[in-house]
């Protein structure tokens, strides 16, 4: 449209949007001042603005004991990651070959995760947290690596299978979650896998795979097929031809669909929810506070949100484009 | 590509499909005919079509039916409404600000959605920020009723898929042909009718797209219900999953959930098999 030039028009149309990002924010900001009041000021009738901050809702939630020097510890856990994170961010500039640096730096961080439960006494909080991360990525590696090839399949056969394939994954995707779900409490009790990981991750990855073929599809459809026909002319195979000459040109899509997926199995509370007894992601952990008589439980789940959305808010900060992006293409959602 | 070939590279995809979805579909039927709880769920009794009789006759069912459709006619058409003025809005700013705005706006999608309304919830405890402006301004203590419940359930539901709806159009705007709009400058149309009259035909095709996507979706909400009503009965405000759920996980009848949950799905035909009829007409013309 063309853009709207008065000035009171432009100052209306910032005021529209300033009053619908205060709506959006609202509820995010509200939780993270009462996740850092005292029980004391966070429940009081009238809302309090002025309070001494404190952080031992945070360490009550993450935290069994106090440590000794907590100052000491928390710096040196703080600093140890953002340099692996920037190592991360930064891996392009390291004069060393690409994929050691990114190793490198992915055994760091897991080798960080490993050493914070030894270090400090971690309360079961951290092991939910391990948790979503290990279904999280499992989910991703799983779901891409086998949503790549057939992405690819459909995308370059033209025969009537695929198309059956295509629409009913589409079917599949929109019925109700509970109508998979119960059957695999089933699936899990007899082969005696509830509260595994591999079941959660392996049943997320079905759930979440007709999204991830649909996606994976239309950017596979945006590389013309002289590529891989010429890789092919010149004696490779087709899988080799895909794995050296498509799969790198393919990596914004990629990283986009593992977007996505990170978020589905990030924020699955469902499936999770039946499928485990104590392995429990974030979501379903979190959901305990929301029930129950303890008081404490205002300031926990305060806590305990703001704890579970700063990561996310770390992706998506890095990844917005591909997000936007994603969006729009309108494969997406659900 | 030959049909081998495509065979091999969509194979594993399409047998984690067919192992973890077409067979717990057909699964699902055979246990809703079975009477089972988390006691026996190895040695079912069968029961034959009990389950889905007693669903069919169950007025709480029916209920939470109710209420889904009542969300449905609620949420949908404000996301396309609120989303569709939004993305006008946001189109009017360009740079920097653009940006930001659209990052704040996402952040309601992006969240886990149990975590939203746990947020959301926040601000209705008895400590809560709009409680306490809701007292204030009205003069009347917030309780939560039934009435009261229902609402925030559907103010949560607004607030937290606008942001799809709004990020879609945005995208659909930028795609506006721009000779058009010009013309119509020339001849001296107002701003409305430019809007009625090029941008709504415009993204006529992809509200199609967000109407039977959200409707499919809104069909089910869960993770808020849950949150909100705390499966609370007095609410009245279950919706169906929260229903099957409950039958599934509170009262122990899995046989019976299971029934539900596939009666659950003939609800969802009437919107999916336009949605997959479309689908088909438009990737056998594309092929």
């Amino acid at each position: 449209m063309d853009p709207v030039t008065s000035r009171p028009g432009r100052l209306l149309i910032h005021l529209a949007l300033i009053l619908f990002a205060i709506y959006s924010v609202v509820p995010f900001l509200w939780t993270a001042l009462q996740s850092i009041k005292k029980l004391r000021d966070a429940s009081s009738r009238t809302p309090k603005f002025l309070f001494t901050p404190t952080l031992e809702n945070y360490e009550e939630l993450w935290l069994r004991s106090t440590p000794d020097n907590p100052e000491a510890l928390a710096f040196f856990l703080l600093l140890a990651f953002l340099l692996l994170i920037c190592l991360l961010i930064f891996a392009q500039h390291v004069p060393l070959r690409r994929d050691l640096v990114y190793g490198a730096a992915i055994l760091g961080l897991v080798a960080l995760l490993w050493l914070i439960p030894q270090l400090l006494d971690t309360a079961s909080f951290y092991d939910y947290f391990i948790n979503t991360l290990i279904v999280t990525t499992g989910t991703i590696v799983v779901s891409i690596g086998i949503g790549c090839l057939a992405g690819y399949g459909l995308a370059r056969y033209a025969g009537m299978l695929g198309v059956v394939v295509l629409i009913a994954a589409l079917a599949f995707r929109a019925l109700p979650r509970l109508a998979y779900v119960l059957p695999y409490y089933w699936i899990g009790s007899a082969l005696n896998l509830i509260d595994s990981h591999i079941l959660v991750i392996i049943t997320l990855v079905a759930v979440n795979q007709p999204f991830t073929i649909w996606m994976l599809r239309s950017f596979f459809m945006e590389i013309p097929k002289d590529l891989e026909e010429s890789a092919m002319v010149d004696g490779a195979g087709r899988l080799v031809a895909f794995l050296r000459v498509i799969i790198p040109v393919m990596w914004p899509g990629i990283v986009a669909t593992a977007l996505f997926t990170l978020l589905l199995a990030y924020n699955e509370f469902l499936l999770v929810r039946i499928l485990t007894q104590t392995n429990w992601t974030l979501p379903v952990a979190i959901s305990r506070f929301t029930g129950g008589e303890d008081p404490r439980h205002l300031t926990l789940a305060a806590a305990a949100s703001v704890s579970a959305t700063v990561p996310i808010v770390i992706v998506i900060l890095f990844f917005q484009k591909q997000l936007v992006k994603g969006l729009a293409a309108g494969a997406v959602k659900g | 590509m030959e049909r081998r070939v495509f065979l091999g590279f969509a194979g594993p995809s399409i047998v984690v499909m067919t192992l973890l979805m077409v067979l717990p579909l057909a699964m699902a039927i055979w246990l809703g005919m079975h009477f089972m709880t988390f006691d026996n769920v190895l040695e079912p009794q069968w029961v034959g079509l009990r389950n889905f009789t007693a669903a069919l006759q169950d007025g709480r069912f029916w209920q939470s039916f109710g209420f889904t459709a009542l969300y449905i006619g609620v949420v949908v058409p404000s996301w396309i409404v609120i989303g569709f003025v939004v993305a006008l809005l946001l189109d009017q700013v360009t740079g920097f600000a653009r940006g930001l705005y659209l990052s704040i706006f996402l952040l309601p999608f992006i969240i886990v959605p149990i975590v939203g309304t746990i947020m959301f919830r926040q601000l209705f405890e008895p400590s809560g920020l709009l409680r306490w402006l809701y007292q204030e301004l009205l003069n009347e203590r917030f309780r939560y009723t039934e009435q009261t419940v229902k609402s925030l359930i559907l103010f949560h539901g607004i607030w937290y898929v606008t942001p799809f709806t709004l990020v879609v159009y945005f995208a659909g705007l930028q795609t506006l042909p721009q000779d058009l709009i010009e013309a119509a400058g020339i001849d001296g149309a107002s701003r409305l009718q430019k809007i009625r009259h090029i941008v709504i035909p415009h993204v006529r095709s992809l509200t199609l797209f967000i109407l039977l996507f959200s409707i499919m979706d809104s069909y089910r909400v869960f993770d808020s219900v849950f949150v909100l009503t705390g499966l609370n009965p007095l609410y009245k405000a279950n919706t169906i999953m929260t229903y099957t759920f409950q039958t599934a996980t509170q009262l122990e009848r899995l046989g019976r959930a299971n029934a539900m949950a596939v009666l659950t799905i003939i609800g969802i035909m009437v919107v999916l098999i336009p949605n997959l009829y479309l689908s088909w007409k438009e990737q056998i013309a594309e092929r």
